[in-house]
C-alpha cells in the first residue's frame, strides 16, 4: 500500500510487519514519533507499547521481552542511546536479539536537536563494555526506514544479537511516499528462550561466565558469528559508480545530497560515482574496494568529524587518496557546497 | 530528631518567611530573555523561587522545559549562577555542587560563606528518570542544597508525553483517548513528595507548593534552604500547553488543584507534617472541597471524560481524604478492626 508516510513513523510499520509485538521506550526529540507511533499502533495488533522511566529501564526491559522470546524494539536518540549501552552489551553478551533505533542529534552533551551522525562509533564501534557487535543497518529514505527496520529483526533473530537502526534526525523526521507490502514477517521459533513452559525450564540466560575458559570460549563463539556476519551480510548502494574517477561516500540523508551532487556533476562531464554502505556494520568494505579500484580519489562525506572516515580508510588501506568533508552540529552541507568539494579540482587536475 | 554528632553541617543563610506580598524583594533573578509559552506557571515558580532565595545562589538544571526554554539560543533569564545537569541527574548534581562548595570553603580557596544551591528537576526528571538520585541524594545529611521539582504532569519539552506524575485518564501522546479504548493512562499519579518525606530519615524539610499560592510557596522555599541539610520541594504547575487550556486561567486551575483536594499543601518540618493553606482549611472542615469536575472539565486532556470516568477520578480523591492513614500525604489505609492491641 502507498502511503505518505513520516521516517519515525515508518519505523514502527515495519516493525509491525516484521511481527514486533513489544516496544519500550521513553520520549526524546527528535526520536519521540517512534514511541508515539508505537504507542498508537502496537495496541491495534494485539501488542504492548510500555514507557520505561528512563531509557536505562527501557532497555533493561527489551532485555526481559527478548529472553520471553518476543519480537522486542526501542528507540531514541544520542542521550538516550548513552544510557543504554551497558544494557545494549549486557543484550550481546547474554545473546539476546532486539532492534534499538537511534535517531541521531547534535551532541556532544545535550546538544541540540537537529540531524548529526556523530553516534557512529558509539553504534558502529560498539559503545558498551567487552568485546562484542551491534549490527548496524543505515537507512537513506523514509521507504528505508520501515524496509532496514524489518531487516534488523532479521539479522537479530539469525544472530541472536542487538541490531541497530541507525538515522539522522533528518531522515526520520521527513515525510515521502512508502510502499508497504501488506504481508507480515513470522518471526522464527525461539527454543532457547525463557518463557516458563516445561519446554523451556532448563533454558539460562546470562552473560557471566566467570571461569576464564569459559568466557573465551564464549567470546570465541561470538567472533565465529561476528566473522559469520562479516562475510555475508554487508550491504550497500552503487549510483553511477562503475566507472567514477571521483568515488563519493556516505549513508544516510548525506547520501542523497551526494547522489545530487553527482548528478550534476555527471552534468558537466565529469565522471563521479556515488558509493552507500546500507550496513555500518559489517561494513560493506570488499565492495568498497571494488568500487573505488578504478577511482582517482575517494571523497567521505559526514555529519560528523570523522567517524565512518576510518572504516573508509582502513579498508581502502591507502589504494586510493580519501579526502574528507563534514558538517556538524546540525547543518547539512548542500549540494553545490560538496560539489564545490571535488569538482574544481578535479577539473582543474584534467 | 537527633542528628548524628558526626554530621557537619555549614551555617546556612537567614531566610526568614516573607510577611506578606508587600515585603518581597522587587529585585529579580529569573528575568526576560525566556521562551516559555504563555501563561507557562513553570516559569513562574523559577522567578519566585530564584527570588524567594535570593541573590547567593546557585541554580542548576536538569534537562526539561525549564532548562531549554530559559538557556538557548545565546541567551538566558538567569541572574544568577547557573549550570545544566543531565535530564535524571538534579540529585546527584546538586549533591556534586554542594558537597563541592563545603570543600572549597574548608581548604580555604573560598571565602566561607552560605551559598544557597537549589537543583531543580522537572516530573520527567525528577519524579520518573531522575527518582533514585533524588533518593540518594537526600540521605546525605552534610550538604546543604534543595531540589525542587517543578511537575507539569507530563514530557512537556519532547511535546507532551507520559510521565509517572501525569494524572490519571490524561490524553497525552504515549495516552491517546480512542474509540476503542477511553482511557489509556490508567494509573494514578505517583505520590513522590510523600514517598520522599517517608523514605529519608535525613531529610529535614520537605513540602508541596503551588505557585498560585505565591507566598506560601517561597515561604516553603525559604524554609527548605534555610533549615540545612538536603530538602525536597514538589510544585505543580499548571501547563497550558499539556494541559491543553486557555493560558488565562493558569493561575485559576492551580487554586482548583487545591481547593478540590487533588493537590494537597503541606511541608514537613523536622518530621512534623503540617497541612497548609487551604488544604489546612478543609482538612479542619472550615472549607468544603469543590467537586473534581470543576478542575478536570477546564482542560482538554479530560476532554474525552465521560461522567463514569469524572465519578471514578471523585471517588479516588475522595478516598484519598477520607481513608488515607494521613489525608493527601500517606496513601495507606487504616485496617480499623484488626488494629486492636493484642489481647493480653
Amino acid at each position: 500500500m502507498r502511503q505518505l508516510c513520516k521516517g519515525n513513523v515508518a519505523v514502527i510499520k515495519g516493525a509491525i510487519l516484521a511481527g514486533c509485538r513489544a516496544y519500550y521506550g521513553y520520549p526524546i526529540t527528535p526520536a519521540s514519533e517512534i514511541a508515539e507511533s508505537a504507542a498508537l499502533m502496537l495496541p491495534q495488533v494485539g501488542g504492548t507499547f510500555l514507557q520505561a522511566e528512563s531509557e536505562v529501564a527501557a532497555i533493561n526491559m527489551v532485555y526481559g521481552a527478548s529472553a520471553a522470546g518476543v519480537r522486542v524494539m526501542s528507540g531514541s536518540s544520542g542521550p538516550g542511546l548513552s544510557l543504554m549501552q551497558e544494557g545494549i552489551s549486557y543484550l550481546a553478551g547474554a545473546e539476546l536479539p532486539c532492534v534499538i533505533v537511534d535517531v541521531m542529534r547534535g551532541g556532544p552533551g545535550l546538544g541540540n536537536i537537529a540531524p548529526e551522525q556523530g553516534d557512529y562509533f558509539a553504534m558502529v564501534k560498539g559503545g558498551g563494555h567487552g568485546n562484542y557487535r551491534n549490527i548496524v543497518v543505515a537507512p537513506a529514505s523514509v521507504q528505508e526506514m520501515a524496509e532496514l527496520t524489518m531487516l534488523a529483526f532479521e539479522l537479530a533473530d539469525k544472530y541472536r544479537n542487538p541490531a541497530v537502526v541507525l538515522c539522522d534526525g533528518f531522515v526520520a523526521q521527513m515525510v515521502e511516499a512508502v510502499e508497504l507490502e501488506d504481508r507480515e514477517a513470522v518471526a522464527p521459533d525461539k527454543p532457547w528462550a525463557v518463557k516458563g513452559t516445561a519446554a523451556t525450564r532448563k533454558n539460562l540466560i546470562t552473560s557471566i561466565y566467570l571461569e576464564s575458559d569459559e568466557l573465551e570460549a564464549h567470546q570465541r563463539h561470538m567472533e565465529a558469528k561476528y566473522a559469520r556476519a562479516q562475510r555475508e551480510e554487508p550491504r550497500h548502494e552503487l549510483y553511477q559508480a562503475r566507472d567514477a574517477d571521483v568515488l563519493l561516500v556516505g549513508y544516510g540523508i548525506v547520501s542523497r545530497v551526494l547522489r545530487s551532487a553527482v548528478e550534476k556533476a555527471r552534468q558537466e562531464g565529469l565522471r563521479a560515482g556515488l558509493f552507500r554502505p546500507i550496513t555500518l556494520w559489517p561494513f560493506p568494505e570488499k565492495a568498497l574496494v571494488a568500487a573505488a579500484a578504478r577511482a582517482k580519489k575517494v571523497l567521505v562525506v559526514e555529519l560528523s568529524n570523522g567517524q565512518m572516515l576510518e572504516d573508509v580508510r582502513l579498508a581502502l588501506d591507502g589504494r586510493v587518496t580519501v579526502e574528507f568533508y563534514s558538517r556538524v552540529g546540525g547543518n547539512v552541507p548542500t549540494t553545490e557546497e560538496v560539489h564545490a568539494r571535488f569538482a574544481t579540482r578535479a577539473q582543474a587536475a584534467a | 530528631m537527633a542528628i548524628s554528632p558526626f554530621v557537619e553541617i555549614d551555617a546556612t543563610q537567614k531566610l526568614d518567611p516573607f510577611k506578606g506580598v508587600k515585603k518581597i524583594p522587587l529585585e529579580e533573578y529569573f528575568t526576560s530573555g525566556h521562551r516559555t509559552c504563555q501563561g507557562c506557571e513553570s516559569a513562574l515558580v523559577m522567578k519566585m523561587m530564584v527570588k524567594a532565595a535570593g541573590p547567593r545562589t546557585i541554580v542548576l538544571g536538569s534537562t526539561g522545559c525549564m532548562y531549554v526554554a530559559n538557556t538557548t539560543y545565546y541567551s538566558t533569564s538567569w541572574v544568577v549562577p547557573w549550570m545544566h545537569t543531565q535530564l535524571g541527574s538534579s540529585g546527584s548534581a546538586g549533591l556534586g555542587a554542594a558537597a563541592a562548595l563545603k570543600a572549597q570553603m574548608r581548604k580555604g580557596k573560598m571565602k566561607k560563606e552560605p551559598i544557597n544551591v537549589i537543583a531543580f528537576c522537572g516530573d520527567g526528571g525528577g519524579a520518573d528518570m531522575g527518582l533514585g538520585a533524588i533518593s540518594a541524594s537526600l540521605t546525605h545529611p552534610d550538604y546543604n542544597f534543595l531540589i525542587l521539582l517543578y511537575d507539569n504532569e507530563s514530557y512537556a519539552n519532547t511535546d507532551i508525553q507520559l510521565s509517572g506524575s501525569t494524572p490519571y485518564g490524561a490524553h497525552t501522546t504515549f495516552s491517546p483517548p480512542g474509540k476503542m479504548k477511553r482511557i489509556m493512562h490508567h494509573r494514578w499519579k505517583k505520590n513522590t513528595a510523600g514517598m520522599l518525606a517517608a523514605g529519608h530519615p535525613e531529610c529535614k524539610y520537605v513540602s508541596t507548593i503551588c505557585m498560585s499560592y505565591g507566598l506560601l510557596g517561597m515561604n516553603c522555599i525559604r524554609k527548605a534552604l534555610a533549615i540545612g541539610g538536603p530538602t525536597f520541594v514538589h510544585s505543580l504547575d499548571p501547563c497550558p500547553k499539556g494541559w491543553d487550556y486557555d493560558p488565562y486561567i493558569s493561575h485559576e486551575l492551580g487554586e482548583l488543584a487545591v481547593t478540590t483536594g487533588i493537590w494537597p499543601l503541606y511541608e514537613v518540618e523536622n518530621h512534623t507534617l503540617r497541612l497548609l493553606g487551604k488544604t489546612r482549611e478543609i482538612a479542619d472542615k472550615r472549607y468544603v472541597r469543590q467537586p473534581v469536575r470543576d478542575y478536570l472539565m477546564k482542560q482538554g486532556r479530560f476532554a474525552h471524560f465521560t461522567k463514569d470516568d469524572i465519578d471514578y477520578f471523585q471517588s479516588k480523591v475522595d478516598e484519598m481524604w477520607q481513608k488515607w492513614l494521613i489525608p493527601g500525604v500517606i496513601p495507606m489505609m487504616k485496617d480499623l478492626e484488626g488494629d486492636a492491641p493484642p489481647a493480653e
